[in-house]
């Protein structure tokens, strides 16, 4: 009677929680389309987004996943009207703080999430934690605009047109 | 122009006038906010949203649908206008972005996107609250951008080209001459 409860209560403890988290997606094949800011113009923050289409070998669908970008986490948006990349993830922060490079933004499910959260509070290396998938986004950098104004380059070269035709006129009337 | 308006429109959660049962309900203010510094026909405008969960509980199956773009005159480049969460924890926030383009200039009335979800035990019942509303935004055609922020190169090298007789020309003669005449001569320094 009492190893009854025991399985039961283990049970309960240990397959009740999967059963009830669903599906964990195996072998992932990923489809991504990623968006960085890259004019100043059109965002005084720069933002990522990365749209994807997931697909499981176990045909696991409309999985709840998580986001990590440098120790950054992030809950993954689903939308059923994007028939082509059902899952979004986005984030923005000032230009400063995403600089031009690659981001390796690791997904994690359920399981890994809370993995990685136990990771992360007890100050463990979060490399540890297995990822589901990684999506490298290359940021090239925001453009500011031009380093020198166009009016200033016109300026220099007809200031230099006309130090060298005095230079070449004071010879002249030298000689 | 100021677009960005840090307006948070707390939402009318439905009342239940007790105050014990208010704190275990989910809250959310939600902000929708334009990150454009110019609005331009056919180029990048940035919407974000940032929905932060105040209340005591966990908001679940949140649903945030923007239906103030219409078709005919935005375009989305990236990003959904309809998004999901399963569950936002009490405290915490989470932002979504959209990327579109405008296709048309003129001013443009931005308006609130609609956020529903659930609070609590029953999951059947949805609250539904709106988002902050930027307001009226102009954008500006991409004509107008270009006359004030390109770097006008062609322009430059037309007026270079231009300028280029009234002082080649004379110096071409001068320079002929020179060299017809100033061969046997000992350069000056």
């Amino acid at each position: 009677m009492h190893l009854a409860i025991k399985t039961i209560a283990t049970f309960c403890l240990l397959v009740a929680p999967v059963l009830v988290l669903g599906e964990t997606c195996s072998n992932p094949q990923v489809k991504s389309s990623v968006y960085t800011t890259t004019e100043a113009a059109s965002s005084m923050e720069t933002v990522f987004i990365v749209q994807f289409a997931l697909k499981c070998a176990n045909s696991a669908s409309n999985l709840n996943l998580f986001a990590d970008v440098n120790g950054r986490t992030f809950p993954v948006t689903r939308s059923e009207d994007n028939s082509d990349y059902l899952y979004q993830v986005s984030f923005s922060d000032e230009n400063k703080n995403l600089p031009s490079g690659t981001y390796d933004v690791k997904f994690y499910d359920e399981d890994g999430y809370s993995n990685l959260r136990k990771a992360q509070r007890s100050g463990d290396d979060t490399s540890s934690v297995q990822s589901l998938f990684s999506i490298a986004v290359q940021h090239p950098g925001v453009w500011k605009g031009p380093l020198v104004a166009s009016e200033i380059v016109a300026l220099a070269v007809s200031a230099s047109v006309f130090y060298f035709a005095y230079i070449t006129r004071s010879k002249l009337q030298s000689s | 122009m100021k677009v960005l308006v840090a307006l948070f429109v707390l939402f009318a959660a439905v009342f239940n006038g007790n105050l014990a049962d208010e704190d275990s309900q989910a809250r959310l203010l939600a902000s929708k906010n334009i990150l454009n510094q110019y609005l331009v026909e056919n180029k990048d405008l940035t919407v974000e949203y940032r929905i932060f969960n105040i209340g005591g509980s966990v908001a679940q199956k949140v649903r945030l649908q923007d239906d103030s773009f219409p078709e005919a005159d935005f375009k989305v480049v990236a990003g959904n206008l309809q998004a999901y969460w399963e569950r936002i924890a009490p405290n915490t926030n989470v932002s979504h972005s959209v990327i579109l383009r405008p296709l048309n200039f003129g001013y443009f009335n931005f308006t609130a996107a609609e956020v529903s979800y659930s609070s609590g035990e029953d999951l059947t019942e949805r609250q539904v609250g709106y988002t902050s509303a930027p307001g009226e935004g102009g954008i500006v055609s991409f004509k107008d951008y270009n006359r004030r922020f390109s770097p006008h190169f062609v322009d430059w090298m037309v007026f270079a080209v231009m300028t280029l007789p009234s002082l080649g020309i004379p110096f071409l003669l001068w320079f002929s001459s020179k060299s017809k005449y100033d061969t046997t001569k000992p350069k000056k320094s």
